[in-house]
């Protein structure tokens, strides 16, 4: 499915991606690449104004299509669309749409459903304001060995990460790393550990993965599994033996043997992952959920992984629940939402180890994930965070909100009320160019890394 | 030809010779120490091949609507047969339930199915679960039926089994044969009490034994025969519980786990945006009798230690509290059974009374969960809707 580099077959690509990996771990510069929400450093980024935005909808019964679908909102100021949805492509049913993530070459976008485990990819290259789907896959608990809800879609060379949340066993959160590749073919399942791994007790759950190549690391953190996940959130809290299963975990991992190095205890459903790609600065970043932390990973003067707590966000006791965070492109500064109370949190990180909430502002009555544009001027926001733990009544606004950011304060750019659009809940998003040619090069292509440039198929910037 | 209620029931052990049950290979299930003979429907005799294909549609995901849950995915073999993870369980698409999932161990003993006991025959109980829509939501029975005549990995084991397709009724029959088998017994108490071997329970044990069927009163309805208990009395009673979740549905404030060790207060104003609590009255949505208002059906204790959380709605997490619930005597209200009275135990008797209800559990269960892990979860799905598929087949074109 996803197009390959015509000069080399997929096992000339293949055999190149451990050399790739191997180079890139060791040669890549200390360039400062932004996050751009959240894109794995080896696909391509947006160095100018986005063009679209894809948001991927839950969809909702009784509420037009009651289908789940690929949102395509316009996002570039300077288009007579701006700020409005031109196109929705439902994929049917409702399959509990949650994150979705860009192949290495910018050219598919890869969306999970966490309660159907179907996978849907989309070519978002050949007319990116209107993505097409090219490819169902439907076989995901089944080629896994029994992996349920795929999660995080992070890019590798040639290869697709996805993060399973839960299994087919006992819809718990023991689960693993199934890897595929770019054309949507099942490679290997990777069990999150459940022993012990550099001296903690691993939980083998599992939630979002990062990559930082340099230091040859992935970070990954843990969440809960079907029964939670599908559950309405109030059940959930008032119910003592599910709120005994959540992942306390993060796990440092080799990524080129897809190995774990060392278990942190994390207490409290560690979500996102984060790595900063300042110079020098090699630290990776979680908050967790319900204990309301953030984390830090940094190597020791002995390059030994260490884990530190370094800030609590709002009061716990409350359970606000920071959910989706996303880091600014020069790792000095960190946006945190916290969903109960609908706010976003600006946190500088100047020092990571004594992090500093600066600003804070109410989004909505709910408000899940957040993107900033590589420049970090426009920060959108949307509202979803699971079907079942969304608000219920007035206080269910599904949303996609764009503000401008000018280093004090965010301004409302646009809004989509999606429910009015009769869509339904605004989750995960992802920026797009209309001209690929604009995309910013991986910057080990930049670097000359040629084995690089190959294992991430054909390129679109020339 | 007329039977008798007596002659539709025959004992396990039984051989099956009749013309009604002459396919497939006959099934003699051994009857552990502690357990009182099986009985089986004289038209639904076991066999090998029913089994088999019992336990493949028990464990088999695609008989939900959108191929994600299975019977197992509550009734989880690892845990009990129930779910140790939930209070109440979580249906299709994470639907909300009102009640915990019960055990199936023994289930084949059981009067009437379900907490509220609306179902009267095993044969007919998974109709319940297949066709609610938070539960496995299936369209119809005939989509069922459709849904598993294509699915490959059936072929021919209907026939192999009946003697015929698939159609409704074999389904059920089918997953009952299995569920039959579900047995379990020669505890350590029936090594005590029934096989005579005095030395395999401690003193501790003994005492709550002592506890269980004297001052605890609890054998008054968990109930203990001279040659084999099922530690029930099938029948249906108020202990205040369900009360006081339908009445009283909401808290000021619930103590919340955050993560190991961690826990908070949080306001119940803090969750009025999310779904509330369901009233549930009970036997009384069966009989729509006023005395039957919150009562529900008294469990099989064997394997109790394995089958948390407890209760109707799996509000109660651990045996001791369970025995601090029964010893404040359940909660006061109009309905509430005459049985339950404090019972004033001393914090040795309670001990006692758990250390007691361990011993209950069979020595078989690694072999059942093994039984149940032989069928796959996750075959692979349909590429076309079943519906669609059976109209096209049947379609004549002039």
């Amino acid at each position: 499915m996803t197009k390959c580099n015509k000069r080399n077959s997929i096992k000339t690509l293949a055999a190149a991606i451990s050399a790739a990996v191997a180079l890139a771990v060791t040669a890549l510069p200390a360039t400062s690449i932004a996050d751009e929400t959240s894109c794995s450093p080896f696909t391509p980024l947006i160095k100018g104004q986005e063009d679209f935005v894809y948001v991927w909808t839950l969809g909702v019964e009784g509420l037009g299509d009651g289908s789940d679908k690929l949102v395509t909102v316009d996002v570039n100021p300077k288009s007579k669309n701006y700020g409005k949805v031109i196109n929705s492509l439902s994929v049917g049913g409702r399959n509990e749409a949650h994150h979705i993530g860009l192949s290495d070459d910018r050219r598919y976008v890869w969306g999970g459903g966490l309660d159907s485990s179907h996978i849907f990819i989309f070519d978002v290259a050949t007319d990116p304001a209107k993505p097409k789907l090219v490819k169902v896959i439907k076989d995901f608990v089944e080629k896994s060995g029994g992996i349920v809800g795929p999660h995080t879609f992070y890019a590798a060379p040639g290869r697709m990460i996805i993060t399973g949340l839960s299994n087919n066993q006992d819809h718990g959160g023991v689960t693993a790393h199934v890897i595929y590749n770019n054309k949507g073919d099942y490679i290997k399942t990777v069990q999150v550990p459940t022993g012990e791994v550099g001296g903690a007790m691993g939980d083998g759950y599992n939630y979002d993965v990062a990559i930082n190549p340099r230091k040859n690391a992935m970070l990954s953190t843990s969440f809960t599994g079907w029964n939670n996940y599908m559950m309405d959130l109030g059940k959930m809290v008032k119910d003592p033996e599910a709120m005994k299963h959540f992942g306390n975990t993060s796990v440092m991992w080799d990524f080129k043997t897809m190995k774990p190095i060392k278990v942190f205890s994390t207490p409290g459903a560690p979500l996102e992952a984060r790595w900063n790609w300042g110079k020098g600065d090699d630290f990776a970043v979680t908050t967790t959920a319900l204990t309301s932390n953030i984390w830090v990973f940094k190597q020791d003067d002995k390059k030994e992984w260490q884990a530190h707590n370094v800030g609590t966000i709002g009061n716990p006791a409350d359970i606000p629940l920071p959910v989706d965070i996303s880091m600014a492109a020069d790792g000095k500064a960190m946006w945190i939402n916290t969903f109960m109370d609908g706010t976003t949190r600006f946190w500088d990180f100047s020092n990571p180890m004594k992090p500093k909430e600066v600003y804070t502002k109410k989004i909505g009555s709910q408000v899940n994930m957040v993107s900033q544009s590589y420049d970090g001027k426009r920060v959108y926001y949307t509202s979803s965070l699971l079907g079942n733990w969304d608000k219920k009544g007035k206080d269910d606004e599904q949303f996609l909100k764009m503000y401008n950011w000018d280093g004090k304060d965010l301004k409302l750019g646009f809004e989509i009320d999606f429910y009015k659009e009769k869509l339904g809940r605004a989750h995960h998003m992802k920026f797009q160019a209309r001209n690929m040619n604009t995309l910013r090069p991986l910057h080990a292509e930049a670097d000359r890394l040629d084995s690089v440039r190959l294992a991430s198929t054909e390129t679109p910037a020339k | 030809m007329i039977f008798s209620r007596a002659l539709f029931w025959l004992p396990i052990g039984v051989f099956y010779a009749s013309w009604a049950f002459a396919l497939g290979t006959p099934v003699n299930l051994e009857v552990p120490l502690g357990l009182p003979p099986l009985t089986v429907p004289a038209v639904n005799p076991l066999t090998k091949e029913k089994i088999d294909l019992g336990r493949r549609l028990f464990m088999d995901r695609r008989l939900s609507h959108n191929n994600t849950m299975s019977c197992a995915m509550c009734h989880v073999p690892e845990q009990g047969f129930t779910s140790h993870e939930l209070g109440t369980a979580i249906g299709l698409e994470g639907r909300s339930l009102r009640r915990n999932s019960p055990t199936i161990y023994n289930v084949g003993y059981q009067r009437s199915l379900f907490h509220e006991g609306r179902e009267p025959h095993l044969e007919d109980q998974v109709w319940g679960p297949l066709l609610t829509k938070v539960e496995m939501d299936m369209p119809s029975i005939g989509y069922v039926v459709e849904k598993v005549r294509q699915l490959k990995e059936y072929e021919g084991l209907f026939e192999a089994a009946f003697g015929g397709p698939v159609n409704a009724e074999r389904i059920g029959q089918a997953l009952a044969s299995w569920e039959r088998t579900m047995i379990s017994g020669n505890s350590r108490f029936d090594r005590w009490f029934y096989g005579g071997q005095r030395d395999v329970l401690n003193a501790e044990e003994q005492l709550g034994f002592q506890v269980f069927t004297g001052k605890g009163h609890c054998s008054t309805c968990h109930l203990i025969g001279e040659k084999s208990a099922l530690f029930t009395d099938h029948k249906f009673h108020n202990t205040g519980l369900g009360w006081e979740r339908t009445m009283f549905p909401e808290r000021n404030n619930y103590r919340v786990q955050l993560a190991p060790g961690i826990f908070v207060q949080v306001m119940g104003s803090l969750l009025k945006s999310f779904e509330p609590p369901q009233a549930d009255v009970g036997r009384y949505e069966v009989t729509i009798d006023t005395k039957d208002r919150w009562a529900y059906k008294t469990p099989v204790l064997r394997n109790v230690a394995v089958t948390q959380p407890y209760m109707h709605d799996g509000s109660l997490s651990t045996l001791e509290d369970v025995v601090e619930f029964y010893d404040k005597g359940g909660i006061d209200n109009d309905n509430k059974s005459p049985l339950l009275q404090p019972l004033k135990l001393s914090s040795a008797e309670k001990a006692a009374l758990v250390a007691f209800m361990k011993t209950l559990t069979g020595d078989n269960l690694a072999a059942l969960t093994h039984d149940a892990r032989m069928a796959p979860a996750s075959p692979p799905s349909l590429e076309q809707d079943p519906s669609d598929a059976y109209m096209d087949a049947i379609a004549v074109y002039p």
